[in-house]
């Protein structure tokens, strides 16, 4: 069984500092780390490899590989990917490839995929943790024309099947599909482990841990280059209104707890006053 | 006049409207939610609306369900009648036992017949579990850009483009962004940052049916995960807190309070003293660092350690009595009281 990983990577939040006054980010450290959604998805493929592994049928080996989930600057997520216990990773490169958005980067993993020689599941973050975004899960799907999962917590695979928790209206259930199929993982929802110390060091030793492709020959096999213009165009940056701090509120404690409970309940609403409300 | 001329008149008119669809129109994707439409649907529409009235072009509706599964109301006289009253000029509607509760391929086949012959200029779903499974698949399989989770719209109207803003990390800030060609724009919208629309009783329609031929899904619900538990969040990690510190009065009710509002128990070392808390549910530089969307501060005076560890908190309500108590100045609402007093009124007020 051939599990495919898709991994992105994210500026560390802890290392920017926004004002919201000045309307500007400012970077004090650029350090990027494994989006933290696909890294569960990492961790839901190798606890696949372990229980495989662990019921001692060699015939049903897992392989694990890492893939980008976009145009990356260097290949650090994909070592990492390797030495937490991934088998193999490749890093997709080229010209024109650089402004690649989901709608193109499912194609290319599409023919990458294919490229491996098939895989009997896809396994992705749920949502990127900067833009919130969850579509390259769905839209590799529809490329592959396989079923999807979408926000899964517990993932399981044996002969020929997946066995998913996920959530749905308030409680949980348990779904099955046959594979292949693309699962997108929740961040949070499993407790990922670290890379191998040892490991991390033979990985960034060896040059060549990390196969290099070049997106214009996968492009010329299956896909014209068009199809990897990007769709989007970004706009700008909108920053919301700067805090009040010290809003005294007044009257009688139930007049008080009643104010607060409006704000509460505004709040938990799901979002706050937005730059919509300027 | 007789009846000729009006005919001919009825039939001019249908022509102009015709023309005046300019593109396909703006569709919005109907969420169901026991047997009612929901909420995210009529502020869906209402912004489609909005768009709709600058741009020249009509609003339309899709409602997949089954009407024969809940019982009551055909799909036709009664929900799709709430989607022409919050805004909705067409309501097409596919009903089917296959489509009774939410299932992708089923409903992604209907949806992509419908769209290729219609050609939108614009789909707008909810940000719910099934506009977050359809739209991606639609959009990659008609070509379109798709923003998910928008929080405001504007227009571009010289190219007839829907420009988005949505949140980048979690809202620290937001970022615009368009999808200038490709077509249809998909969006989905964040439920709860749209104001509903007026719901105008006098505005009726005849719904349109689909003809369609359901195809079997093909991932299906084994039943319910009963012995599982989502893993524990930390308290770093928390999008609500409510924290209890030595003038809080009955724990109780802070416990109750947390319950309410989904979010965390935590306190400060006056709590932890009180043996109200763990030593791992401080808030404290020394002790865990956290960055809640709602932060509850209970009887905290707030030392410079505890205020230091709230800094990153998105909102911070703050109920002590002593009106020079330190947390006052970081709380964005203050409320000068004896929590005894505001907890009780608090708690009757949320439920």
């Amino acid at each position: 069984m051939r599990i495919v990983v898709i991994l992105g990577q994210v500026l560390d939040p802890s290392g920017i500092v926004i004002k919201r006054r000045a309307g500007r980010i400012f970077v004090n450290r650029e350090e990027y780390v494994l989006q933290p959604a696909d890294r569960c998805a990492l961790e839901a493929a190798l606890r696949i490899k372990n229980a495989a592994l662990a019921g001692l049928r060699p015939s049903q080996g897992v392989e694990v590989v890492a893939l980008p989930r976009g145009p990356l600057p260097d290949d650090d997520v994909l070592r990492q990917a390797l030495a937490t216990g991934a088998d193999r990773a490749v890093y997709l490169t080229g010209e024109g490839f650089d402004g690649a958005d989901d709608a193109a980067m499912a194609r290319v993993l599409a023919v990458a995929v294919e490229r491996l020689g098939g895989a009997d599941l896809v396994i992705t973050g749920a949502t990127t943790f900067d833009t919130g975004q969850g579509q390259l899960g769905p839209r590799l799907a529809e490329t592959l024309g396989w079923p999807q999962i979408v926000g899964a917590w517990q993932v399981e695979a044996a002969d020929g099947r997946v066995r998913v928790v996920r959530q749905e209206g308030s409680g949980y259930v348990v779904v099955n599909a046959d594979l292949p199929v693309v699962i997108t993982v929740l961040p949070g929802a499993l407790k990922p482990r670290y890379p191998d110390g040892a490991r991390l060091i033979n990985v960034y030793r060896a040059e060549d841990a990390v196969e290099k492709w070049d997106v214009s020959d996968l492009v010329s096999d299956l896909v014209d280059e068009a199809a990897l213009q990007p769709l989007l165009e970004k706009r700008g940056q909108d920053f919301p209104p700067e805090r009040e701090r010290g809003v005294r509120l007044s009257g009688t404690p139930e007049e008080m707890a009643q104010a607060l409970a409006d704000t509460l309940r505004q709040r938990l609403g799901r979002r706050p006053a937005t730059a919509r409300e300027r | 006049m007789d009846a000729s001329y009006l005919d001919l008149l009825m039939a001019q008119q249908e022509e102009v409207t015709e023309e005046a669809t300019g593109g396909g129109g703006i569709w919005v994707v109907a969420d169901v939610v026991d047997g009612a439409v929901a909420p995210v649907t009529l502020e869906a529409l209402g912004a489609a609306r909005t768009l709709a009235d600058s741009l020249g072009a009509y609003v339309y509706s899709v409602l997949l369900g089954d009407s024969v599964a809940d019982g009551s109301t055909p799909l036709t006289t009664g929900l799709a009648q709430t989607l022409y009253q919050a805004g909705a000029d067409g309501v097409r509607v596919a009903n089917h036992p296959a489509l009774a509760r939410f299932a992708l391929e089923p409903y992604l086949e209907v949806l992509a017949a419908l769209f290729e012959e219609e050609q939108p200029e614009v789909v707008i779903f909810g940000a719910t579990a099934q506009g977050q499974e359809l739209a991606p698949r639609l959009a990659q399989r008609m070509d379109g850009g798709l923003i998910e989770h928008v929080v405001a719209t504007s227009l571009d109207e010289a190219t007839r483009t829907v420009v988005v803003t949505f949140p980048v990390y979690s809202g620290e800030y937001f970022e615009i962004a368009a999808c200038p060609e490709a077509r249809p724009q998909f969006l989905t919208i964040e439920p709860g940052t749209f104001s509903a629309p007026f719901l105008d009783p006098y505005r009726k329609g005849e719904p349109a049916t689909l003809d369609f031929e359901p195809v079997e899904p093909a991932v299906h619900v084994v039943g319910a995960a009963d012995d599982f538990e989502p893993p524990p969040v930390p308290l770093a990690q928390a999008t609500v807190i409510v924290a209890a510190g030595r003038q809080a009065g009955d724990f109780e009710l802070v416990q109750q309070l947390a319950a309410a509002l989904g979010g965390q128990v935590a306190g400060d070392r006056g709590a932890r003293d009180a043996g109200w808390i763990g030593p791992e549910q401080i808030v404290d530089v020394r002790g865990v660092t956290v960055a809640p969307q709602v932060y509850v501060a209970v009887g905290i005076r707030g030392d410079t350690f505890h205020n230091a560890a709230v800094e990153e908190a998105k909102f911070i309500a703050a109920i002590h009595p002593d009106p020079d108590a330190p947390i006052f100045q970081v709380a964005d609402l203050c409320l000068e009281a004896d929590p005894a007093e505001v907890l009780p009124a608090l708690l009757k007020a949320l439920t």
